[in-house]
């Protein structure tokens, strides 16, 4: 029994001896003649495990292609997110550049620094990039190129704070574009979006406003100047009070676009801003009138245009005139 | 060794093998599990050192077959490690799960170390680094995957006792 152990021994010896020297053979043989037995090996034995291993490495190939997309689809979306943004920022820095080479003189630029409220929270008040040091004051009128912003509360040598026109504080004198009916706004007291609009009070009872009706500062009161767009009247609200009428307005501006406005100086505030918002509206209506009509334009070319190539085509096939094409047709 | 254990040998080592080549392109990392060397140790423990030399020497020519220079070098590598884990069977078949992760990283290490003197195409920097470096983390991480499937078969292996 120990002999046959002995002799499996020799032969595991031998058997590895021949495969170390097989090993060894196969190492140095020159590089010719291995090429022919790799590939050999690779064509028939190794065949099945070579197509596992390359469907193996195109699943790879593809779930990192699909992850690349994905990232591009990620970066794509981004980028449409901020191209958005940036052509809302540019309308709204175009307008306050329009706005000021209209204003001339007497206005102090600043970037408005959004506070990260909780969302739903009104926002009601906003810190100026520009403080005393730029000439702002205390109760600065603030205002954007669509209207009211609200007015400066505390100025500070670099940065001063605005209360906003949503701020349960703040109140204006104002009236109709037309100057027809008075009244003073005051921030309607509401949730959500609700918490923006804003009230006109105190309106003489035997005037009654319609939906869309224009609300401008009066200029009473000397802190806003008279002409500076407030809002549009949305509804009348029922009060019980009997001796004047209050109406719910839609602010002109959105507090929460607010990225860039102008806090005019106390000079400017007393002298007045002349009509620079009806010269912007004006220019605003006369761009939208100019594109109906070349709308209109654009559309009646087309028709006869296209009556021309009918009539043409008519011609062509020897067909009579039709009846409205002016020629007869009995 | 019985018709049936041969039979279920061959056929985890050959899965071992397929894993092997399913999983590499995966993990195209430097440090990665090896399962060509699960696969040869799980068979060489069950086997006489001399099949278990003959089963090293056949699995190194299949990785040496994709492997554009050292053609041979895999084959030679894998009959020591193939025969040195068989005439260590006794040891190796402890019902020691840290002492299989033990066998399992010794036998990797082992593999490169013939494998990287074979092929000689290193500078002895890039070598020691290699051998000192990378086959180490290459060898524990085979340690843990062929601990992992270890657990995994032996289930077989006690219904098979039992």
């Amino acid at each position: 029994m120990a002999r046959a152990a002995h002799s499996g021994t020799r032969v595991d010896v031998g058997v590895l001896v021949v495969c170390v020297v097989l090993s060894l053979l196969t190492l140095a043989l020159p590089q010719p003649m291995r090429a022919p037995v790799a590939a050999a090996l690779r064509r028939t034995l190794m065949s099945p495990l070579v197509t596992v291993q390359r469907g193996a490495a195109q699943w790879r190939v593809a779930w990192m292609e699909s992850e690349r997309l994905a990232i591009g689809r990620d970066s794509l979306a981004i980028d449409a997110a901020d191209a958005h943004a940036l052509r809302l920022e540019n309308d709204r820095l175009r307008g306050l550049l329009g706005m000021g080479s209209r204003l001339r003189w007497g206005f102090v630029p600043a970037e408005a620094l959004q506070e990260n409220g909780r969302p739903g929270d009104v926002i009601t008040s906003l810190v100026l990039s520009a403080g005393s040091r730029a000439g702002i004051t205390t109760y600065s009128p603030v205002v954007a190129p669509e209207g009211v912003v609200g007015l400066v509360q505390t100025a500070d040598p670099a940065t001063s704070i605005v209360m906003l026109f949503s701020h349960p504080d703040f109140r204006v004198s104002a009236m109709t574009a037309d100057g027809s009916v008075f009244g003073i706004v005051y921030p309607h007291i509401g949730a959500g979006s609700a918490g923006y609009l804003l009230e006109l009070r105190n309106v003489v009872f035997r005037t009654l406003l319609k939906p869309g009706a224009e609300i401008i500062t009066s200029g009473l009161g000397g802190t806003f100047p008279r002409g500076i767009p407030v809002g549009t009247v949305i509804a009348e609200i029922r009060n019980t009070e009997g001796w004047s009428r209050t109406y719910l307005v839609r602010p002109a501006v959105n507090p929460a676009d607010v990225t860039s406005v102008m806090v005019l100086t106390p000079q400017r505030a007393s002298q007045g801003v002349g009509n620079v918002w009806a010269t912007a509206a004006g220019a605003d209506s006369a761009q939208a009138r100019i594109t109906t009509v070349s709308d209109s334009l654009a559309r009646a070319v087309a028709r006869l245009e296209a009556a021309r190539r009918q009539a043409a085509a008519d011609s062509a096939a020897g067909h009579p005139a039709r009846p409205d094409s002016g020629r007869g047709g009995r | 060794m019985s018709a049936a254990r041969v039979v279920r040998t061959t056929i985890v080592v050959g899965a071992l093998v397929v894993l092997q080549f399913a999983l590499e392109p995966l993990m195209p990392w430097r440090v990665s599990a090896d399962f060509m060397v699960i696969a040869l140790l799980y068979g060489a423990v069950r086997m006489r050192p001399g099949a278990a030399a003959v089963l090293g020497f056949s699995l190194g020519l299949v990785t040496d077959s994709l492997t554009l220079g050292g053609f041979g070098a895999g084959a030679l590598a894998l009959t020591v490690v193939g025969f040195s884990a068989s005439w260590l069977k006794a040891l190796f078949f402890a019902d020691n799960l840290a002492l299989n992760a033990f066998f399992l990283f010794l036998g990797k290490w082992a593999f490169d170390l013939v494998y990287v003197l074979a092929m000689h195409n290193l500078s002895l920097g890039a070598m020691l680094a290699q051998l000192f470096i990378w086959s180490v983390l290459s060898a524990a991480v085979t340690a843990v995957a062929g601990v992992v499937l270890m657990a995994i078969l032996r289930p077989l292996d006690a219904a098979r006792r039992a």
